[in-house]
Order: structure tokens, then C-alpha cells, then sequence
């Protein structure tokens, strides 16, 4: 919040090169550290399989042969190079068709919430009086049932709701249930930031020289108040992704015949000490590699954004 | 302060209030789109229209709104509000009292949360200490570099993996190593035991306090690096107290109010932790009674229990928020 005090002077010239400074600001110190780059380079792999999961398997995730089941892991250019699960699926082809659903909720969800999020605190933190007054109160209302609590309700609630298939259906309602308790976290700090800046000179000066609501919101409060959100952007990703894979394990999730890496998780978990570790040790490798880039580049944001800390 | 207090207390029961009817809502949406969740306590079987109305009227199902979606059914929410404040949550597919589970199973959650603040309180303030001392040198940045690993290890991955992978043959080695039925052998068991509660529940607990422990240690860090750079530290040194004694009692204690408070903050994730925790290792606490209500589709019990532990939630935000303003002779509401 200190960096949008300091920047003040110059985004009263121009909110846009202030803007500017600070991303550019961010951006050099995050492409000075290795971590970040490692992890961004693990990310863009897994979103490319997401993308395009047919180049990295031949095989058809639903195509499974109880004959086949439990081979090894045999390699690379054998026909199930990490081996099949317990009912002859192959693990590869899986892992690469899984990640879709497990990553694609994650982003819609917090794409979704960090909308609500930014939009309904700027309302609150703009027009104060009765909009903040009943918003304030949702979050409140929202806060208070924490959001594994109210997907596990919400889910066993709407459990045999049908909304038919294809990888957006299998997503819906997950996805719906954290939205609906994922926003608050985002309005709260929007609302924050956006009750500190609105009384500064800039926007004052805005308003005076004629602009509208809508234009004063956008363009000069939100480039300031939405930098310390976007460090929790990453960071709330992994944590989607990990709550998917809790919600498979309660079958309450992404649905079978749909496969994600949390349903891989789940049905692996028994073969370990039967002798399979590597039913549960390749999505949960995915799963460990993908939350734990999201949190050092969620890190390594909240470092360049937020100038306190270092 | 007291009229801070009362007016907070009076806020709290609004937001209760509109806790009840939010979930409330949600779960009328449910019956009216779902079906009806009475066919539920028949299984597989198809009951004849009298049973099913005799279920109906058991659960408070029989009012004709929840076959039109969206009606809010205002009549039976108003039923809902006072059984509550009776202490009636309603009772699970077999009958029992929802109060009488959630009663039974309280103490072993309790003692999942006292290990686990417990946990969080002494890596957060080790590790948290350290870093703010040596700042910028190599135990701040590997303390930095924990804090890191811990975050990508969600509690449920922590979990499945000691679980199937650790779980078991740590138990088979302490039992041979100690003996059947020693301490260490207990600490290891993959499940919950009545007969020992706190031994099985200690590693569970120990694993759910470090999966969120790094928030503790950055919140720790950061408000002892404000105290470092305080006017009082300044003064304190240049008076000549020795170091330790400026650590201890200058830059420590004040330092803590946050992280106090931090404590019931977390209360709310901390919760949904308990869940996974519980769940997984067959804890009987509330949140190991919500794994089994949701793994055998027992609506009524889950409503009854996610209502009871945001109420639970409620209190405890209060509580913080009253401790908050009690601690910290700052901060002052008006």
C-alpha cells in the first residue's frame, strides 16, 4: 500500500507512466532471479500440455484394457511409457488429458473471482454509504463459512444436478462453488487500497477537470490499488488446484468419467504399498511441480510489488 | 470498550443471521433443482408415497415450496431459525442429534487445534526470529526458501503422502524398534485411536500446523523487521542493553500482537484443514463427521454441521477482534 503512496507524484502528471514504472519496476527484478524463470518455464510446459495434450501421448486416456493393467513404468518409447493404473488406463495419457480440467478450474476460478473481486471493492471503496455498507457485508457473510466448508456443502448438495459433459461441463459447478466463496479475499484488499487512494490529489484533480465515474475508477484509482492483488493471484491458483484435488478425493469434484490429476491422486493413493508407487507418484509430482512454481512466482511478485518486505 | 464490544457482538448476530439464511437459500435451491433429498433415506429402494411423506414431514420437507424453484421459502426458514436457537440443528439419516455428534466429536478437534497452534506459534516464532535477526544473510534466505517448499505442499498432499507412503512402515519400525503399543509406535498409526487420542492425533496436528506455518513465519518476520527499525529498539540499544535482552523484551513481545491475532484469523482456513485432516485419518472430530456425512451424501447432517462451525467461526472472529483491540492500546474503534 506504501507504493501507492509514493508513486503519487508522478501519476499526477500521468496515471499511465506510473503505471508503467512499476510494472517495469517489477519486471526487473522478477527476470534478475532464477527462480522465477525456472518456475515460469515449468508453467508454460504444463499450460502447453493443457493446450495440446495429444503431442505428448498416442494413447487414448479412456481406452483402457483390464488385460494391461499395472504395468510399470517401461520408459520412453515403449507403448506405456509410465506404465497403467489399476483398470489398464496409461498414466501418461491421463496425466496429459488430467491437466486440463485440475489447471483450467483453477484459472477460471480465480479469473472469475478477481473479477467479482475487483469490481464490487471498487464499488465499495468509490461510492461508500449504503453500496459499501451491503457489500462490506456480503464479504462478511462470505468470510465467515470457510470455502472447503461450503464446496463440500454446496457440492453434496448439488451432487445430481447433471450438466452433461465435455472439459467446461465437468468444471461447472466446482468451479461455480469457489467462485462463489473465492472473491471476498480480492474485494477486501481492492476495497483497501481503493479508500486510500480515492482521497488523493490526482483524483480529485480528475474529477475536477469533468471525468466520470466509471473513467476516474478504471484509469487513475484501479492501477494503484490493484498491485497488491496481483501478488495473490498465483499463490491463490496452487490453492485451487489443491482443493480440486481434495474434492476428487471426496468424488465431489471434477467428475469420472473425466479424468483430472486429483482423480489420479485419489485412485492411486491405495497402490503404494500394494507395490505401485507410481500411480500416485506421477500426478502427484505434476500437481507438486505446477503448485510449487505458482508459489515462487507468487513470491517472488509480492517481493517486486511490495517494497516493505525486501 | 464496552460499547466497541456490545457493538461488535450486536454486528456478529447480523452476520449470523444472514449466514443462516445465505445457507439457508442455498440449500432450498438444492432440494428444488436436485429433487427431493428425502428419497435419500431410502437408498436404492422406492418408498411408497405415504413413507416418503413421513420422511418429508421428519425433515421439515413438506412444505410445497420446495417444488417450485425459486421461491425462498421464507415459512420454513423462520422453523429453521427456531429450532436453531433452540439448539435443535436437525439429526443425520439415522436419527441421531446432530448437536449429540458434533458434541462427541468436539474434544478430539480441539485437540487437533491445540497441537496445531501450538505448531504454528513455535516454528512461526523460530524461524520467523531468526530470519528478522540475520537479515539478508544465508538463514534469511533459507529460512525464506522453507517458507517457500512449505507453501507448495498443500495440506492434502502432506497428507496422502504420510498417509500411504510414510504412515505405515514408520508404525511397522516403531513397533519393532519400541514395541507394540509404546509411544512411538502410536504417534505412527496410520488411523485414529480412541483409546490414545492425543498420541494419534500428533502427527496429524504437527502436519497440519507446518502446512501452514509459512504464513506465520513471513508474518513474524515482517512485523519484527518493523520492530527492528523502531525509535524504541534505537533507544533500548543506545542505553546499552545487551542484545538478547533488546530481542527479548523490546523487539519480541512487541512483535507479537499480530501474530496472536493471527491465530484466530487463520482460524477460518485452519478449519478446512481440520476437514482434510480429520477425513483422511479418521480422526472423529467435526471435521472427520463432515468427510463421512459428504462421502455418504448425508445432507441433512452436513448442513448441520457446516451451520454449527461458522457459528463456531462467528464467535472466534469476536473473540479476535475484541483480543485485538484489547492488546494493542493503538487501536481504537469509534
Amino acid at each position: 500500500m506504501s507504493d501507492a503512496v509514493t508513486a503519487v507524484p508522478e501519476v499526477a502528471t500521468s496515471s499511465d507512466v506510473a503505471s508503467r514504472t512499476l510494472t517495469a519496476d517489477a519486471w526487473r527484478t522478477l527476470h534478475r532471479r532464477p527462480d522465477t524463470i525456472v518456475a515460469a518455464v515449468i508453467l508454460a510446459f504444463f499450460l502447453f500440455v493443457v493446450a495440446f495434450p495429444g503431442l505428448f501421448t498416442s494413447a487414448d486416456p479412456q481406452l483402457c484394457m483390464i488385460s494391461q493393467s499395472k504395468i510399470r513404468p517401461q520408459g520412453f518409447g515403449a507403448t506405456h511409457p509410465f506404465g497403467t493404473d489399476a483398470f489398464g488406463c496409461d498414466v501418461l495419457a491421463q496425466l496429459a488429458y488430467g491437466a486440463r480440467p485440475s489447471l483450467l478450474l483453477a484459472l477460471v476460478v480465480v479469473g472469475v473471482s478477481l473479477l467479482i473481486g475487483v469490481v464490487l471493492g471498487l464499488l465499495a471503496g468509490y461510492y461508500l454509504g449504503w453500496v459499501d455498507a451491503v457489500i462490506s457485508r456480503s464479504i462478511e457473510v462470505f468470510l465467515v463459512i470457510p470455502l472447503l466448508l461450503a464446496a463440500l456443502l454446496l457440492l453434496s448438495l448439488f451432487r445430481n444436478v447433471s450438466v452433461g459433459s465435455g472439459t467446461f461441463n465437468d468444471i461447472l459447478l466446482p468451479a461455480t462453488v469457489l467462485t462463489m466463496f473465492g472473491w471476498m479475499g480480492y474485494a477486501r484488499y481492492i476495497r483497501a487500497s481503493v479508500l486510500e487512494a480515492r482521497g488523493l490529489d490526482y483524483v480529485t484533480a480528475a474529477k475536477v477537470l469533468g471525468a466520470s465515474d466509471v473513467r476516474v475508477m478504471f484509469r487513475h484509482v484501479l492501477p494503484n490499488a490493484i498491485a497488491p492483488v496481483t501478488a495473490l493471484v498465483p499463490t491463490s491458483i496452487a490453492g485451487i488446484i489443491g482443493a480440486e484435488a481434495v474434492l476428487a478425493f471426496l468424488g465431489i469434484g471434477v467428475r469420472p468419467p473425466a479424468i483430472s490429476w486429483g482423480i489420479m491422486i485419489s485412485n492411486g493413493a491405495e497402490w503404494v504399498t500394494g507395490g505401485y508407487p507410481h500411480l500416485l507418484l506421477f500426478p502427484l509430482g505434476c500437481l507438486i511441480a505446477t503448485v510449487l512454481s505458482l508459489v515462487v512466482l507468487g513470491d517472488a511478485l509480492r517481493d517486486a510489488l511490495d517494497p516493505r518486505l525486501r | 470498550m464496552g460499547r466497541y464490544i456490545a457493538r461488535r457482538c450486536l454486528q456478529a448476530v447480523l452476520t449470523l443471521f444472514l449466514v443462516v439464511f445465505a445457507l439457508h437459500l442455498l440449500t432450498t435451491l438444492a432440494i428444488q433443482l436436485n429433487g427431493n433429498p428425502a428419497l435419500a433415506f431410502f437408498g436404492d429402494r422406492v418408498p411408497s408415497a405415504t413413507q416418503l411423506a413421513a420422511v418429508e414431514q421428519r425433515y421439515g420437507l413438506a412444505d410445497p415450496c420446495f417444488d417450485q424453484p425459486g421461491n425462498p421459502c421464507l415459512g420454513p426458514f423462520v422453523d429453521r431459525v427456531v429450532a436453531y436457537a433452540q439448539g435443535d440443528f436437525g439429526t443425520n439419516l439415522r436419527g441421531r442429534d446432530v448437536t449429540d455428534i458434533v458434541v462427541a466429536a468436539a474434544p478430539n478437534t480441539l485437540r487437533l487445534f491445540c497441537i496445531v497452534t501450538i505448531t504454528w506459534l513455535v516454528v512461526g516464532m523460530t524461524l520467523g526470529s531468526v530470519a528478522a535477526r540475520w537479515r539478508g544473510k544465508a538463514v534469511d534466505h533459507s529460512v525464506r526458501l522453507t517458507s517457500v517448499l512449505i507453501d507448495a505442499f498443500p495440506v492434502f498432499v502432506l497428507l496422502v503422502v504420510y498417509r500411504y507412503v510414510f504412515s505405515v512402515p514408520l508404525s511397522n519400525w516403531a513397533e519393532d524398534r519400541f514395541g507394540q503399543g509404546s509411544l512411538p509406535a502410536l504417534w505412527f498409526r496410520p488411523s485414529f485411536d480412541d483409546a490414545h487420542p492425543w498420541a494419534t492425533v500428533l502427527v496429524p496436528g504437527v502436519l497440519l500446523g507446518l502446512a501452514g506455518s509459512a504464513a506465520f513465519v513471513r508474518l513474524v518476520r515482517a512485523s519484527q523487521l518493523e520492530c527492528y527499525s523502531g525509535e524504541h529498539v534505537r533507544t533500548a540499544r543506545a542505553k546499552g542493553l545487551p542484545e538478547h535482552h533488546v530481542i527479548t523484551h523490546h523487539v519480541v513481545r512487541n512483535s507479537s500482537v499480530p501474530v496472536v491475532t493471527a491465530v484466530g484469523l487463520t482460524f477460518a482456513d485452519a478449519l478446512g484443514g481440520a476437514v482434510i485432516t480429520e477425513g483422511l485419518m479418521n480422526i472423529y472430530g467435526m471435521g472427520g463427521v463432515l468427510w463421512q456425512a459428504v462421502r455418504a451424501s448425508d445432507v441433512s447432517l452436513v448442513v448441520g454441521v457446516v451451520t454449527i462451525l461458522s457459528i463456531v467461526t462467528v464467535v472466534v472472529m469476536i473473540v479476535v477482534d475484541i483480543a485485538y483491540a484489547a492488546l494493542d492500546p493503538r487501536i481504537r474503534y469509534e
